[in-house]
């Protein structure tokens, strides 16, 4: 198991960032996605970010999810300082300290319902009996008891984003990062995911980052709105 | 990550893509068919060599032989008389040496004798000596003689035995006996079928003559059956004794004259009497005259053609016994049976070492078996050469596979994937295509086996008139477990650099990848 860095000293800071800075292409004309952004996210709490296209939203959670590296600066994530662990732990962290949850799904579209949901425990070296329970309540719970054995082309898109956010939240991570999860869907569908979001974060403490153009959703969905514009905070 | 769950990805994956994971295989399959069917078929020949070998004792054998020495002297000078230039003089003389030195005979230089003989039969690993007996003399059954060749033979002699129709064969090679063949027994006066059969357990003597000079004319005196008795050869003698003094009568002119009494004028040399041997033996059984069959199969002349066959010890005996004075310079050739061909190289440079020629099968074998190995060596590599081909569809189609599911990376990058459990995920399937293919193409060639083997057979049987016991084709437990570790090998091998393309994707690109 990872073993986390101490943290802040009230015990209550999930997310925090010093300056971080992400630059693609280092020759020629370099894209500077994050220009020193420095915040810290509470334990328990949800954040969304908000900006327009190209503001460096989805390269912040990116970071976040420690699917690639800041190019300076310090992030620490659930007490892991990512620009220090080794390949090997950021994906034990992947798998373990965060459940991300994307527009467009990201499912294996040859692997069924529930073998999706498998997937992050597999990775985690959980028994197959034990994650099969855990990955069909997991679907149970976001109401998907019935659709098990489907895969994501039999489903509609509301309930392959469900099959998502059960694959996100199966881990039991400590921060969960979507990414316009209702981005894709219909108000009504959109509403019950971010119910079923919000309850699972509501009742396990879990810190919820949000990237969405949503105004209302942002709001609505979270204790805080934080405004990205030209990779850095605005507000 | 689980070990079984490590094993279970690579297959579902490859299960999900089963045409496109049949068609690679199909090429490992091919590759490994060839290389099975080739080091089968080499190791299986190689065994089958030996085997036959081994069966026909080819390969234990060593043929013996004296090494001769030159000629004797010529008894005067050769000179070139008239008037020759001198390079013209030189061939002629040159010439006229070698036509005198081919009427001589040579003496071997180590006389491969009785005491050549016992060394050979002390030396380790020596199972049978069996020199090689062709004499003539004369056969006496009661009182009627008459001239026949003797052959020393092995009581083993199968192709002997099966002519046996009186009696029995030799059951030892030192007893004293002799079997006679039916053609000898009838010119001995035989009769009729219950005189031939009595024939078994009677004595018959055969008396040897040494030449009594070395005559310079040939004289043969036939009687109605063609045979020499001891009578004519008597009457021969005689005549040759008193034909200088009667060459005057016959109306000759004086060339003609002088050059017979010139051909028929005697060595100086003390005249001694005649000696001559006999030697008493039992006979043993009668043979019939060889069949066709058993005269085109490979099998020693004299010994199908010789009237009277001694057991092989026997025969050396009654030889060196005779009275000839150049038996005392031993016999030409011997034959040495050896316990296992993997001594006949020790006991060959033994024999060598007492001064005498050797010669062993075993040789020419291990020349045949260079020129198969040479051969099956080309066909594995030929197969190695198809493995490879087949090893670069696998890294062709790994890579294709790869791109095709770089999302799918992503996906598993994003949810706890490390860079090791992808690219044990690519090997491993590049292994289960290798072992599944080696598998299958070791099937594959054995079941070609079946069919392969009787075409061979029939062709072996047909143009070489061989019937073989085993199959030409092996799989040895070794030859199983290289075929599938080597495609094994080549698979993974090919699935290396598509395995850690895999494993350096960058999720977020591949997240984005459509």
């Amino acid at each position: 198991m990872l073993k986390p860095e101490p943290e802040s000293s009230a015990g209550e800071i999930a997310i925090r960032l010093r300056d971080v800075k992400k630059t693609y292409g280092s020759d020629g004309a370099p894209v500077h996605a994050l220009r020193g952004v420095s915040l810290e996210i509470g334990r328990g709490e949800r954040v969304a970010f908000m900006g327009k296209s190209g503001s460096g939203k989805s390269t912040l959670l990116n970071l976040l999810g420690g699917l690639d590296r800041a190019s300076a600066g310090h992030l620490s994530v659930a007490g892991h300082d990512l620009g220090r662990i080794s390949r090997r732990a950021l994906a034990r962290f992947r798998s373990e300290s965060v459940g991300m949850i994307f527009q467009s799904f990201n499912l294996i579209p040859s692997r069924t319902a529930l073998e999706n949901v498998e997937l992050p425990m597999i990775f985690a070296g959980l028994a197959p009996r034990d994650r099969r329970a855990l990955a069909a309540h997991a679907l149970e719970a976001v109401g998907l008891g019935a659709r098990l054995d489907h895969r994501p082309s039999a489903l509609s898109g509301g309930e392959n984003q469900r099959v998502a956010v059960a694959r996100a939240l199966v881990n039991r991570p400590r921060i969960v990062l979507a990414d316009e999860p209702t981005g894709n869907l219909d108000s009504e569908t959109a509403e019950t995911v971010m119910t079923l979001l919000l309850e699972h974060v509501a009742q396990n403490g879990t810190t919820l980052v949000l990237v969405t153009h949503d105004e209302e959703l942002g709001r609505s969905s979270t204790d805080r709105v934080l405004r990205l514009k030209d990779g850095q905070v605005a507000q | 990550m689980r070990l079984a769950d490590l094993l279970s990805l690579p297959l579902v994956a490859l299960w999900q893509q089963k045409t496109r994971t049949l068609l690679t295989t199909l090429g490992v399959i091919f590759g490994a068919f060839v290389l099975a069917a080739s080091l089968s078929i080499g190791d299986g020949v190689q065994k089958t060599i030996n085997r036959e070998m081994r069966r026909v004792e080819f390969a234990r054998r060593i043929e013996v032989s004296v090494s001769w020495g030159p000629a004797a002297p010529a008894a005067r000078e050769t000179r070139i008389e008239g008037t020759f230039n001198e390079s013209r003089r030189q061939r002629l003389l040159k010439s006229q040496q070698e036509m005198s030195q081919r009427t001589r005979f040579a003496r071997p230089k180590i006389a491969l004798n009785q005491e050549r003989l016992a060394l050979i039969r002390a030396l380790p690993h020596v199972e049978q000596v069996v020199p090689d007996v062709n004499d003539h003399g004369f056969a006496i059954l009661e009182n009627r003689s008459v001239n026949t060749t003797l052959c020393r033979a092995r009581p083993d002699d199968e192709t002997c035995k099966k002519r046996v129709v009186a009696g029995r064969f030799f059951e030892s090679p030192a007893e004293n006996a002799a079997v006679i063949t039916e053609d000898l027994a009838y010119r001995l006066g035989v009769r009729s079928d219950a005189a031939l059969d009595a024939l078994v357990g009677t004595p018959l003597v055969l008396e040897f003559r040494a030449p009594k000079t070395e005559a310079p004319i040939g004289l043969y005196l036939a009687n109605q059956n063609g045979d020499m008795t001891l009578e004519t050869q008597q009457a021969l003698e005689t005549l040759m004794d008193r034909l200088p003094d009667s060459l005057e009568k016959l109306g000759l002119s004086t060339v003609a004259a002088a050059a017979i009494r010139g051909a028929l004028k005697k060595p100086e040399e003390p005249t001694k009497p005649m000696p001559t041997t006999r030697e008493t033996l039992t006979i043993a059984g009668v043979l019939r005259a060889p069949s066709d069959e058993e005269l085109n199969a490979p099998h020693e002349y004299s010994v199908m053609h010789a009237g009277v066959l001694l057991p092989y010890e026997t025969a050396a005996a009654v030889f060196f016994r005779g009275p000839d004075p150049k038996r005392k310079e031993g016999l030409n050739n011997a034959s040495v049976l050896v316990d296992h061909e993997d001594h006949v190289k020790p006991v060959l440079a033994a024999i060598r070492g007492l001064g005498l020629e050797a010669r062993a099968m075993v040789q020419f074998i291990d020349r045949q078996r260079l020129i198969y190995l040479l051969i099956f060596a080309g066909m594995t590599c030929v197969a190695a050469v198809a493995l490879v081909v087949s090893a670069i569809g696998i890294g062709n189609t790994m890579f294709m596979s790869i791109l095709e599911r770089t999302r799918e990376i992503g996906i598993m990058k994003a949810i706890g994937a490390d860079n090791l459990h992808l690219q044990l995920i690519f090997l491993i399937e590049g292994a289960v295509i290798g072992v599944v293919g080696g598998i299958l193409g070791l099937l594959l060639a054995l079941a070609a086996s079946y069919p392969g083997d009787s075409w061979v057979r029939s062709m072996v049987n047909r143009d070489l008139d061989i019937k073989l016991e085993d199959s030409i084709f092996v799989f040895p437990p070794w030859l199983a477990a290289s075929v599938i570790a080597f495609t094994a090998l080549v698979a993974i091998l090919a699935a290396v650099y598509p395995a850690r393309h895999a494993a350096r994707i960058d999720p977020v690109k591949a997240l984005r990848h459509e």
